[in-house]
């Protein structure tokens, strides 16, 4: 089977400054994993490298065996904020245009997932917390059917209930042979629904791990994690 | 249900299993809930749960019908065999802890007899 994610010798300089460097990235089919590093560590730009919303960089990115941006696009599902909707938007609007742009896009699937996360369908985005926003996110983005979800940051800044309500949501859509990738700075609460993390320190990934096996050496994910900056610390 | 971060969340979800079986609250013969459903209670990757089931049903405690899902165990000796295992571990932990608070095995009785007869006293 492809794999939804296959990264080699990726290079990505914003004004002539290097972002990521020699980045090496392979995710396997039906995977939950969270991207860790700490604010400025490259993940939101790693995400838009990925989704062919960042151009120009150098190496080659995969996405289930399709390399063009546009056949890329086909096969992930990344909600890039939602800047470019005006604040009084309603998020029925907001889905038309979805429909339009995506031909997988599952309007009864969003409607349950909408349901689900209690938001009604004539709020404008500007009645939206800050909790609500994130998962209207999360709906749109789980109802296309695609190889690769990305997830930027969807805790930030958002309450236990609503964490925990998005966390059960990837549990009952992801579907078998899908990968989901999440980007985060810390890892508590999420841990249990990984498969694995990766770190990326020094614009570079420096780790991946089963946070199975990271538990059986008696270690909790967040303390494998925090262990790679103390070391920086200590240097 | 709240899991230990630094031990291998498929053995703790085998434990949690466990428990549900001894105190009937999973009856033998009866269908377990699906994977996923048991993901979404436990809040678990759906891997590990997977995971946890398999072994299981490599002991025997569990069985596959398939496409119908996993049921528990008919077998009274294996089941009263799991029980007494459970039992021997929280035994384990206990004796172990107080051994490494220096109270021998002897010791270990006496106190046990004596907390025991104080806690009915109180009922």
């Amino acid at each position: 089977m492809t794999n939804p994610l296959e990264i080699t010798d990726l290079v990505y300089k914003k004004n002539q400054k290097k972002i990521i460097t020699d980045l090496n990235l392979t995710l396997k089919p039906g995977k939950i994993v969270a991207l860790l590093g700490e604010n400025g560590a490259g993940k939101t730009t790693l995400m838009r490298i990925i989704s062919g919303v960042a151009k120009n960089y150098r190496g080659s990115v995969k996405v289930a065996g399709f390399t063009k941006e546009a056949d890329r696009k086909g096969h992930l599902s990344f909600t890039d904020g939602l800047t470019g909707f005006a604040n009084s938007t309603k998020i029925n609007d907001i889905v038309k245009f979805y429909q339009i742009l995506y031909h997988d896009f599952n309007l009864k699937q969003f409607e349950q997932l909408r349901d689900f996360m209690n938001l009604k369908p004539d709020l404008r985005l500007s009645e939206l917390s800050k909790g609500m926003k994130e998962k209207l996110v999360i709906a749109l983005t789980f109802s296309r059917r695609v190889d690769l979800y990305l997830l930027d940051e969807p805790f930030s800044g958002i309450d236990a209930m609503a964490r925990k309500k998005i966390i059960k949501s990837i549990i009952l859509w992801k579907q078998e042979k899908s990968t989901i990738l999440i980007s985060d700075h810390f890892v508590n609460e999420i841990t249990a629904v990984l498969d694995e993390v990766v770190i990326i320190k020094n614009k570079t990934v420096c780790m991946q791990k089963s946070t199975e096996a990271i538990r059986a050496d008696n270690q909790s994910v967040e303390e494998f994690y925090e262990s790679f900056y103390q070391r920086e610390e200590e240097e | 249900m709240e899991f230990k971060d630094n031990i291998p969340i498929y053995l703790q979800i085998k434990q949690y299993l466990y428990r549900q079986i001894i105190t009937g609250k999973l009856k033998p013969g009866k269908k377990i809930p699906s994977v996923r459903e048991l993901a979404v209670q436990l809040t678990v990757n759906v891997n590990t749960v997977q995971r946890a089931l398999q072994q299981m049903n490599f002991e025997g405690i569990l069985y596959t019908k398939r496409g119908e899902g996993n049921f528990v165990t008919e077998d009274t000796t294996l089941l009263e065999k799991t029980k007494r295992e459970l039992i021997n571990a929280e035994l384990d932990k206990f004796v172990h802890s107080m051994n490494s608070l220096g109270v021998s095995d002897e010791q270990i009785l006496k106190s046990l007899s004596e907390y025991l007869k104080e806690e009915h006293s109180d009922d």
